[in-house]
Formats: C-alpha cells, structure tokens, sequence
C-alpha cells in the first residue's frame, strides 16, 4: 500500500503527430492535486521544463482510488496507448504490467541502483531486468501514546501488555487500532506479524509460505487481540486507513498502526485530541522472527508504447533524483528511496519522525511478493485472513485454504515453470 | 392482421424502415462490435499476466471452468437474492407511494420532487452515504437504534454477511423506489376514472377495486417497471462496490463485481468474457419469464 | 384509485409516512456536509453541532466543481435529447405503423442492455480509441445510448399504443405524411410521456458512472460522479466535501424535475405490450 496522493501518468504527444505549433515535445503528466502533492509536482515539473526546454509537461488527474487507478491503467496498455508515457504504479503492480509486456524495461547505465535501499528495488525488478524506479516510501508503523504507553515496545508480546495497561489506567476503549477491512491494507497489517514471528508469504522460489507454523502464529496472534485479549475492537474488520486514524486521533486507542501520512494529519491540536501526545516506532517483533515494516509507496515506470521514450527516461530521473526527493520529504512529510538524502540536515529537521527512525523503518521494510499474479493471490489472502479475524474459521484452517488456492493460482498459469526457463535474451 | 389495405401496408413499411433505422442503428453500430467481441473472446483464453501463453482458442473450457467455480455460483446466488429482494420491495412500495401520491392534495409537487430526489444522486455517493450512516463508531444508524434502545451498543454492520445485506438493500430500496413509482404514478394516471365509478355502483370494495381494476390495467407499466428494474438489480455494481466492497469475505459480491475483478484485476479477458456471456443469458431468460408469467404479448398487435 | 375523499388525513399520514424515511438521509447528508470532518467521525448526531460552510467552499475554492457539472449536463442533456428524439421516431412506427418483426427489433434493443456494463467496456475503449473519441463529448454520449435508447424507447412505445388509434386518421385523410402528423399530432398529446421519458433518462445518464471514468481523461471531460470519486484520497475521504458536493450534484436534477413535474403526471403510461 503507498501513499498515492499523486498518481502520475506522464503523456507524451508526438511531436509529428501532435502540437506542431510549439515545435516542442508535449509531455502530459497526471497527478491528483491532492493537499500539497499537487503544487509541489507542478513546482518540480515547471523546473524540469526550465532545464529541458524542448520538453512540455502537462499535468493529467487520475483516480486516486487504486482499484480505479490499476483499471484504468489495463485499459489504456491494453489497447497499446502512447500516453500516459509515465506511470506512477503501486509497488504490487510493477510485476504485473511488466510481465504483461506493458512497461519499457530500463536500461541505461546512468541509473545508480545502489543509490536506493534495496527493498524497494525488489518491487521495481521482474525476471531480472529494472522496470521502474522507487519514487517514495511508505512504512508501515507503530504509533503509540506518550501519555499512555512509557516506551517504545520490545516486542509484540509487550505491545499486547502496554496496550492491555493502557485500556485499563488511562480508560480509552481500544487497546490498538489497525486496518482490518478485506483490501490490501489488511495484507500489509498481516506481513508485519508474519514477519515479527519470521515468516514470509512467498520464498524467492515462487513456493507459498503463507500456511507454516509462524504464519499460524501471527494470524492467532492477530485474532486474540480481538477475540481474547479484547485490545482490537470488532470494528477493526470495516476500517481502512481513515478510520483507523480517527479513532486514534480521537483519543480513543493506545496504539495504532498507520502509514506516516497520519502522523502530520494529526498534528492540529484544533482537530486532535492527540495532537503532541504521540510517537512512533517500527512494529515490534517475537522471538524468532524480526521488526517488519510493510513496504508501500510508488514507482514510476515507462510505458512500452510511447513515442518518446528518452524524454520520458529524462522526466523519470529527474523526479526521482535526490534534490526532488528531498524536496518531496520536506514539504510533504514522504519517505525518499535514496539512502543518501537521509543525511541531510533539511530532512533532518523536516520529517515528521526522527531521520534515523525513518531509514531504519525504509531500510527493514519487506516488500510483498513479487509476481504478476500478486493482485489474485492478495485477494485471496484477504479473504481467509478476514474469515479468522472474523472467527468464521480458525487462523490455520484459513491459512492452509489460502496458501491452497494460492498454489492453485500458480500452477494454472504455470509461473513457475515459465520462472525456470532458461533465459536466452542478455537482460 | 386488421384489414388494411395492401398500399397502406407497403407505405407503414417503407415508413416503419425509415422511423426505426435512425435508433436501431445508433445501437448496433455501438454495441455490436463489443458484444460480438466478448461473445469471442468468452471462447478463447486470454490472460494479460501471461502473454506467453498466447490467445488459443479453448472452445467452451472457459464454461467448464464457470460451472465449477464456487466463487461464481456463490455471486450468482448473492444476485439473485438481491434482485429478488430489491425489485419486489421496490414493486411493493413504489406501487405504494404511486397510490398515495395519486390523487390532489396539498404540497403534491414537492412531495413527489422529493421521492424523486435518492434516485437522482449518483450512485456512487448514495453507497458512501448509506455507509457512513451505518459506521459502526460515526454512524447515525447506531446511535438511532441505541437511543431507542433496539441495540445494547453500536453493531459492526458489515463484518457479518446477514448484517451486511441490511444497509445494501435498504440503500437500494431508498435510491430506485422512486423510479418505480413514477412509473406506476403514470400509469395509474391513464387509468379511466368510469371503470371504477362503475364497479363502485356495483358495490366492490376498495381492495376489489384495486385488485380486479387497477391491477390488470397496469401490467404492461408494471411489466416495464419489472423489466428494467429486473436488468439493473441483475447487474448491480457500483452500490456494491462502494458499500461493502463485496465483503464481508465475499458474502455480498454480485455477479458484476466479481466479473469487474476477473477483467481488471487479475486481467483475465477470456473467462471474463464467459461470464458476462452468462449474465447476458440469465437476463434474457428472466425477461422471457416475466413475458410468459404476465400473460403478455411483445407486440402487441394483433396475430 | 379513487380519490379516497372520506379520510384526507389518513392519506397525508401516509404521504408523510412515506416521505421521511425518503427524506431522512437527504437530510442526514445536508447536516453533515454542514459539519467538520473530526465531528463527523467522533459523535454522531442528528443536528449539525457546529455548522460551517467549509467544505462548500473548498468545493469551488480548491476544486473546480462547476466543470463536472457542466460536462454531465451536456452529455446528459444531449443524450436525453436525441434519444428521446430518435428513439420517439422509432417508438412511433412500432406502435402506430404495421410492419413483420417488430418483436426482433424490440428485443433485439432491450437486449443489448443486457450485458454487464463492465464487459462491454474494454471494447468499447477500443473502439472508441480507435475512432479518437475518447475524453470528448462524443464519446460519452454514444456509449450512454446504448442504455438510454432501450429506456426511450420502451417507455414511449407503451405511451403511443395507448393514445386512441384514429387520432392521425383526420389528418392522413386531409393529405399529411405521416411524419407531419407525428409532428403537428401525436407529438404535443404525448409531451407528458415524453417529459417522463426524458427525465427519467437524463437521471439514468446523469447518475452512470463506469463510463465516465473509462472514457475520460481529464477534468475537462468528466462527469459529476467520476469527479465525485476523484476527490478521494488514497487514504483520506474527505466526507464533509462529497457530501457537499453530492447536496450541489442533485439540486440540478431538482430543479427540473420540480420545473416539469406537473406535466410529468398529467397522463403518461409505459410499457410496450399489452395486458
């Protein structure tokens, strides 16, 4: 899951068959203009225009509503559309529209790969060749009350205590908050337990992990907070990310686990009532497992079809070069993918956590598996893990049905054997 | 065939061609590229997550797969529960509200402009609005049945399937009743006022009246009413979509939905296709039932 | 139904039984587009606490609201139009004029709104792609057709069968076509039926909203509900602004119907068999 309040889809126009006024390469980039994503995108595009000026960028709003986004998308690649020559696509999509065919696959030997924090290149890569570059970071993580709680958790077994104290001394309703509705967001609350009790979804062999015993583990741990130790309300089950924010910021639970957007949008004490009473942290792990934080954020990537695929390259670079990232950082509150811009003094001061707190958080975030096939298998996932929470199944009877027809998908489209071929073309 | 002269029957002819080429083309010059192309595609496999694979024709394998997928007949059942459920609630009361508004009285105007109005907010807000009402912390739903002390405390509407059908059909009931009852409204309108003085002077009740009067006079309205009202709850997506999502799990996902997710999510065009294939089939057939159970003739001319 | 003169009280008991529960969530979304968005999710209530303009503000402030309003008015408008146009035309000869098949071309129409709209939409973006309408006017109002013509014209075919059979003789015998009769005729006795049909039809365009979204780009194309939807963020719904925004999207619609709604009653029946 990313914070994607801007979703670019950069257009190119040809210049043979487009505007011949202007005698300009017309670009067209979608973004919403969302609170400040869209005068912050348009300063950095009006400035790529002053430094390219054969190059026209134009601005063009999608949904922000990722179904609606990734739909869109299909429709467009699908019919072999020339623009958007840019896409923004969420980390999970990469795989999928790479393996489609839809994405140009990025070659040039400027890009310094090393320059980012491996975890997000992960999502950018499919059969070996780089499809996209990270653009942000979006880190699952721990918000706790100051107030309530004395420090930051050791791990989940201290969670569960703190947020147990925290319900009966300083009398709020709810031990912790997360969300807990059948979408994606409920995967990435889950991959943080998964990976807190050292397990995974998936190995590098394609092979699903998903029903093991530290799977079981973490789910049971997620179902007690509901149904035994009652810190979790029921209500978590319909809550996306706003909800969940408003009950924290309403006073009303110890912990919550969020993306870094809320940590700014609870800051006006006008609105707030938690407003200076909070702090945040990485998701504690148990024994044997380590700190996971769900991996979200966007990417931009090149449309296979545009016809201008060198002014695209240009625009992708220089969105994600570390003076606009830092730029970003600073006026919006988003993680950079490039390690280096974590030295900055500016960022320092600018971020909303501590700059340590947030490399380290970018630094051990995991990213979801990899594959093409990644939007069926999630949703299978989803649906199984919804029913235990529910209690309409026990956590390793939803496992075992998930990690099933998980492996069904699979076969029937026979990745894995298409994964093993031999690779002929040089990547 | 009434005894029309052969002339008068060639120049109606000439004439019919002249009239309804004008919107029956305006149709099949738009729809008929893209029915005929799902019709095709429903017979071929077309994943676009796998272009290895190719675009071989399958013939009915994609069927096969519908017939045996669990997930699909679960969304067929969940769609007709709420076409069964909606249309006859939506029969009932706009049938209801198209008596009541009937006949003169003060505020006629306004009255019928506000039933009007759910029907004319776009769908889409209709849903997030009956879902905020039903939140289960923000919801005003809650707090009314708390207050009047129905509920002990606040419900988590959509994490149980039966609750979760709840807020679904009483949206959709509030947002198309309107739509059925101007219908209604109009052909209760039409109706000749000396039917019912003469069965009045024959001594019948309100209740016969209605019954052996007003009722078979108003089939071919209710019929039109049923018809569509029939296509749209079969096809119902939007509401669902921004109301529950298909959840909980997928207890309330309707056939469209689901349709949605194979095409656009999991970017399977074939078996997609075989679904709406499928809709297409069960619609029609519902539409010939209705034909036959009202006892109606399609065109009702004269054979 | 007779007119139930005996017990007026009784039957404005029922109106207003009838109109609240209709009313109540237009109300309910009134009072909370009035409110701020902290309130709205920490106490529910039934009055406004604290109302405030805001979020109408930032609906024309921030985002440019009359745009949508503008582009579903048009393309609602156009459709209604010439559906009710075409598809009166078409609805006519299959009441009025003698001619084998019409059961064919009845079905034939109804049925191609049998197909879930979301199968038909890659095809159609190709199509429409291909014949580089998409994000224009054109665009939209050809796909709309393909369910508001079905609407059109069943509805009005049921209307003109119920019209008495020699309304036009008089004319035809005097040496009009029958075009001319439609016109000077059957047209001005059906306005009722056709107001209705055509209301009924701007709503249906007026509220579609997978269309919408598929076939337009930008902002200077899209409909009310798709820019409704656009203003979602992806994690924060700004409630109070879609509610307003929704208040602002109907009183068009509101404004019409409460404009034609007496002609809309005056006498109208649908339905294109007969009992």
């Amino acid at each position: 899951m990313h914070r994607a309040a801007v979703c670019a889809a950069v257009a190119l126009i040809a210049c043979g068959g487009g505007d011949e006024d202007s005698g300009r390469t017309v670009i067209t980039i979608s973004s919403s203009v969302v609170g400040t994503d869209g005068p912050l995108l348009r300063r950095q595009l009006d400035r790529f225009m002053r430094m390219h000026p054969t190059i026209e960028v134009r601005l063009h709003r999608v949904s922000d509503d990722a179904t609606q986004r990734h739909q869109l998308f299909v429709q467009w690649l699908n019919a072999r559309a020339g623009d958007p020559d840019v896409l923004e696509l969420d980390v999970v999509w990469t795989s999928e529209f790479a393996a489609a065919g839809w994405l140009l696959p990025l070659e040039d030997p400027s890009i310094d790969t090393a320059a980012f924090f491996p975890g997000t290149l992960r999502a950018c890569r499919w059969a070996g060749a780089l499809y996209a570059l990270p653009w942000y970071a979006d880190v699952g993580l721990l918000y706790r009350r100051t107030d309530l709680v004395p420090r930051e958790p050791a791990s989940l077994d201290e969670l569960a205590t703190f947020a147990q104290r925290g319900i009966t001394n300083g009398g709020v309703p709810f031990g912790i908050a997360w969300m807990g509705a059948r979408y994606e967001g409920l995967v990435t609350v889950f991959v943080e337990y998964l990976g807190g009790f050292g397990g995974q979804i998936m190995d590098d062999s394609m092979n699903v992990t998903v029903g093991a015993p530290e799977a079981v583990r973490a789910l049971t741990f997620m179902r007690d907070q509901i149904a035994r130790w009652k810190i979790a309300p029921n209500d978590v089950l319909t809550w996306h990310e706003e909800e969940t924010r408003f009950a924290f910021q309403n006073g009303r639970a110890v912990f919550m686990r969020n993306w870094p957007y809320a940590y700014s949008a609870m800051a006006d004490s006008a609105q707030s009532r938690v407003a200076g009473k909070y702090a945040v942290s990485p998701m504690p792990a148990a024994a044997g497992g380590h700190p996971t934080a769900a991996l979200g954020g966007a990417q931009l990537a090149i449309n296979r079809w545009t016809e201008h695929p060198d002014a695209a390259f240009a625009l992708v670079q220089f969105i994600t070069a570390p003076e606009q990232q830092l730029e970003r950082a600073v006026a919006i509150g988003e993680f950079p993918t490039r390690r280096a811009v974590y030295d900055e003094p500016s960022l320092r001061a600018a971020l909303a956590i501590p700059a340590d707190d947030a490399r380290r958080a970018v630094e051990s975030a995991t990213p979801r598996p990899v594959t093409p096939l990644y939007t069926q298998l999630s949703e299978i996932l989803q649906i199984e893990l919804h029913r235990a929470l529910a209690g309409q199944v026990m956590p390793d009877a939803a496992l075992a049905a998930a990690a099933e027809k998980m492996n069904a998908a699979i076969e029937r489209t026979g990745l894995r054997e298409y994964m093993r071929r031999p690779v002929t073309s040089s990547r | 065939m009434s005894g029309r002269a052969d002339p008068r029957l060639t120049q109606d002819r000439r004439l019919a061609v002249a009239f309804v080429t004008p919107a029956v083309s305006v149709i099949a010059l738009i729809a008929i590229f893209p029915l005929l192309w799902t019709v095709w595609n429903s017979l071929h496999l077309q994943d676009l997550r796998m272009p290895w694979l190719g675009r071989p024709f399958v013939g009915a394998d994609n069927y096969v797969e519908l017939a045996r997928d669990p997930r699909f007949w679960s969304s067929l059942g969940h769609t007709l529960f709420f076409t069964v459920v909606t249309v006859s609630l939506e029969l009932v009361l706009g049938f209801g509200i198209a008596l009541a508004m009937n006949s003169a009285f003060r505020g006629r105007g306004a009255a019928r402009a506000t039933s009007l109005l759910p029907w004319a907010i776009p769908t889409v807000v209709a849903a997030l609005l009956w879902r905020f009402m039903f939140d289960s912390q923000a919801g005003i739903a809650n707090a009314l049945l708390v207050a009047i002390g129905v509920l002990e405390r606040p419900m988590v509407w959509f994490i149980e399937a039966t609750t979760a059908w709840i807020p679904v059909i009483l949206s959709d009931v509030w947002k198309t009743t309107p739509f059925v009852a101007i219908l209604l409204l109009a052909g209760l309108q039409n109706i000749d006022r000396s039917l019912y003085e003469a069965a009045e002077v024959d001594g019948a009740s309100a209740w016969w009246r209605l019954w052996h009067v007003t009722i078979p006079l108003l089939k071919p309205t209710i019929f039109v009413a049923l018809i569509f009202r029939t296509l749209d709850a079969f096809r119902v997506f939007d509401l669902l979509y921004a109301l529950t999502g298909g959840g909980p799990g997928t207890a309330t996902e309707p056939i469209a939905l689901y349709t949605h997710t194979i095409i656009l999510q999991h970017l399977r065009f074939g078996y997609g296709a075989a679904l709406s294939v499928v809709v297409f089939v069960i619609t029609f057939a519902l539409a010939l039932i209705y034909i036959r159970g009202l006892g109606l003739r399609l065109s009702g001319e004269e054979r | 139904m007779t007119a139930r003169a005996e017990r007026p009280w009784l039957r404005t008991l029922i109106v207003v039984a009838l109109l609240i529960p209709i009313a109540f969530p237009l109300y309910w979304a009134l009072a909370a587009s009035l409110t701020s968005e902290a309130a709205l999710f920490s106490d529910p209530s039934l009055w406004p606490s604290d109302p405030m303009l805001s979020h109408y503000r930032a609906l024309f402030a921030t985002r440019d609201f009359w745009t949508p309003v503008r582009n579903s008015l048009v393309v609602a408008g156009v459709t209604t139009l010439f559906c009710v146009t075409v598809g009166s035309l078409a609805a006519y000869a299959l009441a009025r004029l003698e001619f084998r098949g019409k059961a064919l071309i009845l079905g034939f129409i109804l049925a191609v709104s049998m197909f879930p709209q979301i199968s038909i939409v890659s095809p159609l973006y190709l199509l429409l792609r291909a014949m580089r309408l998409i994000n224009t006017y054109p665009g939209l109002i050809m796909p709309y057709m393909t369910f508001a013509m079905p609407l059109t014209v069943w509805l009005l075919v049921g209307y003109f069968r119920q019209l008495p059979k020699d309304l036009e003789e008089a004319a035809l015998v005097d040496g009009a076509s029958r075009l001319v009769a439609f016109v000077r005729i059957i047209v001005p006795l059906a306005m009722p039926g056709l107001a209705t049909t055509a209301i009924l039809t701007f709503i249906y365009c007026w509220n579609e909203f997978l269309f919408a979204l598929s076939f337009t780009l930008g902002p200077e194309r899209q409909t009310v509900p798709v820019a409704i939807a656009l203003f979602r963020g992806e994690y924060q719904v700004p409630w109070g602004e879609i509610l307003a925004a929704s208040v602002i999207a109907t009183a068009p619609v509101a404004a019409i119907v409460l404009l034609f709604q007496r002609r809309i009653v005056q006498g109208l029946t649908s339905g294109a068999v007969k009992g």
